[in-house]
């Protein structure tokens, strides 16, 4: 990963698209956060004042899927997504490089082909104003929303990390150049 | 094309994909996707938000940042070392006292934190240098915190038996208490031999006539109580049908998150920021492979791979024990190479029916087969603990840590063939407290 002096001297453009995953992670934390203290309160509720709980569980459910796509990005840009480092250990140079925009190619095929599908499945919930079956009632685009505007921003994402290897801004997969099994 | 080469497609397809270094869950997804469009047409991309959505769309998996947010908690404050700390000595006469305090400690921490990394790292940061300081050798030191840390996906609360849990459609609450004495066992094969192996190189420490007083001995205790009281409380609503696993998970993390603030000082944003940046990456990767999993397995379904695969297995005649043996093999040699996270989710849903047919119990083979991946996680080429170790003490070839790691992979065998036996150690508590 790029330290702070390096990611200064970047493109401007690719500085933003950092920002704004940054942004959604930020945001994707507080998701969680809020999700923690509104499972407190549904205990508590629950537990204590003895009243049933009505939002609490979709609201929370809601929180963490929305989290999960709006904090994908983030944890991209920060390498959290795993996988299999074998092949990559085993070549190195050329081969490595190759390996990596052959790999990063099938992602983000399967990630902007899931965007563009998200695109007219959000559509559809916000033009219909569809509901949940449960007694809140929920809109369903509001949490829908999460899932383009997570898969927009993490195909970008994916196209920054593949426009930094291919000017040999950084390495493929992170790794040290020369060194493999 | 018949069902069962189609499988044998996907299967090849999946390594070819997965081993290519790109992201688990987008590698899942792409796998999955470019089957159903070759056989179901470009229609197929319409399901994709519809049916990891919906699949993600379920309160169960809320426990899972739940957890996550708990254990990174404990993990960012001084707990780990406190805990080692107060059990050395606790030990400090027993003979192997020093190597006895790690796994025990490891054990402890892995059912604070849930996580196996964290386990060896927090432990192993302070264990390991203080094990070689006071004359163990460097193979027995590194391999015990390695196989130590394993212990974090079998003992309650695991996010490794939440994974299982959903995709096989079983208990949360049993699977949990299901592997507290296995936990138990295998923490007690593992300190056996330690003590052996310390007692036949005949290790003398070389502060072994220090004596701790009663006050240094249970100082460190008011620290930690606190914690395993949180764990303890997790566990016992859990089984006691007071909570449900994300409510319990819920109110784990805010307690947990409240006591790294007040007793480890553990309160300032930035500190804040690092236990929820960890928690959100670890979470969102696994929800991510968990939402592309179940599209794999839609796929798998919708193409006949999983029925068929189902049938074929059951139409063999072969010994059960045979088909056990065959499947831990190849979960084991998956373990090599993949996270229990990615084969836990792909291999269940087509196990299940293999499993159920041929006579075992879901929840005691959830306990064998979490063993089995804590065995992946200290084997080469990708054990998780392995490199954390190496990371630790760099100055230790990797070479070493999997020898003194070896003995311990074997006891974990020996575990799961001591289930095989007696599979009530793992069937007993459930029923004894949840019933049939």
């Amino acid at each position: 990963m790029l330290n702070r002096e390096q990611e200064l001297a970047l493109p401007l453009w690719v500085q933003v698209v950092y920002a704004a995953s940054r942004a959604l992670g930020v945001f994707s934390a507080c998701l969680i956060v809020l999700a923690v203290i509104v499972v407190c309160q549904m205990v508590f509720v629950r537990a204590v004042l003895g009243e049933s709980s009505i939002w609490q569980t979709e609201f929370t459910t809601f929180a963490i899927l929305a989290a999960t796509f709006l904090g994908a990005p983030f944890i991209l840009l920060t390498r959290g997504h795993v996988g299999v480092d074998i092949l990559p250990m085993l070549v190195a140079g050329n081969k490595r490089r190759a390996l990596y925009f052959a790999g990063s190619a099938v992602a983000l095929a399967f990630c902007g082909l899931f965007f563009y599908a998200s695109l007219s499945w959000w559509y559809e919930t916000w033009s219909t104003g569809h509901t949940t079956s449960s007694m809140w009632r929920a809109r369903l685009w509001i949490p829908h929303l999460s899932v383009p505007v997570g898969l927009g921003l993490l195909c970008v994402q994916y196209m920054t990390e593949i426009w930094l290897v291919w000017t040999r801004r950084e390495e493929p997969y992170g790794m040290t150049p020369g060194v493999h099994l | 094309m018949s069902p069962l080469l189609i499988g044998a497609l996907v299967f090849a397809t999946t390594l070819l994909v997965l081993a290519s270094g790109l992201p688990i869950a987008f590698g899942l997804g792409a796998v999955a996707l470019g089957f159903m469009i070759i056989f179901d047409g470009w229609g197929s991309v319409h399901f994709l938000p519809e049916t990891i959505f919906s699949g993600l769309d379920d309160f169960t998996l809320v426990s899972l940042p739940m957890f996550v947010i708990m254990g990174a908690a404990v993990a960012s404050s001084r707990a780990g070392s406190d805990l080692y700390e107060a059990l050395a000595r606790l030990l400090h006469k027993v003979p192997g006292s020093l190597v006895i305090s790690n796994i025990g400690a490891c054990a402890l921490f892995s059912a604070l934190t849930g996580s196996s990394p964290a386990t060896c790292a927090a432990i192993g940061k302070m264990g390991i240098p203080e094990m070689r300081k006071r004359g163990y050798d460097a193979d027995l030191a590194t391999g015990a915190i390695a196989a130590g840390g394993t212990l974090g996906i079998l003992i309650p609360p695991s996010v490794t038996m939440i994974l299982y849990g959903i995709a096989s459609e079983t208990s949360i609450g049993r699977l949990f208490i299901a592997g507290i004495l296995p936990g138990l066992l295998l923490t007690t094969l593992f300190m056996a031999w330690a003590l052996f192996l310390s007692w036949k190189r005949g290790t003398v420490l070389i502060d072994k006539d220090r004596v701790y007083s009663l006050k240094e001995k249970v100082e460190l205790l008011p620290r930690l109580l606190p914690f395993i009281a949180v764990v303890v409380g997790v566990v016992y609503a859990l089984y006691g049908g007071i909570a449900t696993p994300s409510e319990a998970a819920g109110v784990g993390a805010m307690l947990c998150l409240v006591m790294v603030a007040v007793i480890y000082r553990v309160w300032r944003p930035r500190d804040m920021w690092h236990i929820l940046r960890d928690g959100l990456r670890e979470s969102g990767m696994l929800l991510l492979i968990i939402g592309t999993s179940i599209l794999f397995g839609y796929m798998m379904s919708s193409l006949q791979v999983t029925q068929s695969v189902a049938e074929t297995i059951g139409a063999l005649q072969v010994n059960r024990w045979v088909v056990l043996a065959a499947i831990n093999l190849m979960l084991l040699a998956a373990g090599c190479f993949l996270p229990p996270a990615a084969i836990i989710l792909m291999t269940t849903p087509i196990l299940m029916p293999v499993i159920t047919a041929a006579g075992f119990d879901p929840i005691w083979f959830g306990v064998v087969l979490t063993i089995n991946m804590e065995l992946g996680l200290i084997t080469p080429p990708v054990g998780l603990n392995l490199f954390v170790i190496n990371g630790i003490s760099p100055d230790i070839r990797l070479t070493t840590i999997l020898k003194g790691a070896f003995p311990f992979m074997m006891c974990m065998v020996l575990a799961i063939l001591i289930l095989c036996v007696f599979p009530e150690i793992a069937t007993w508590l459930p029923t004894k407290v949840m019933g049939k």
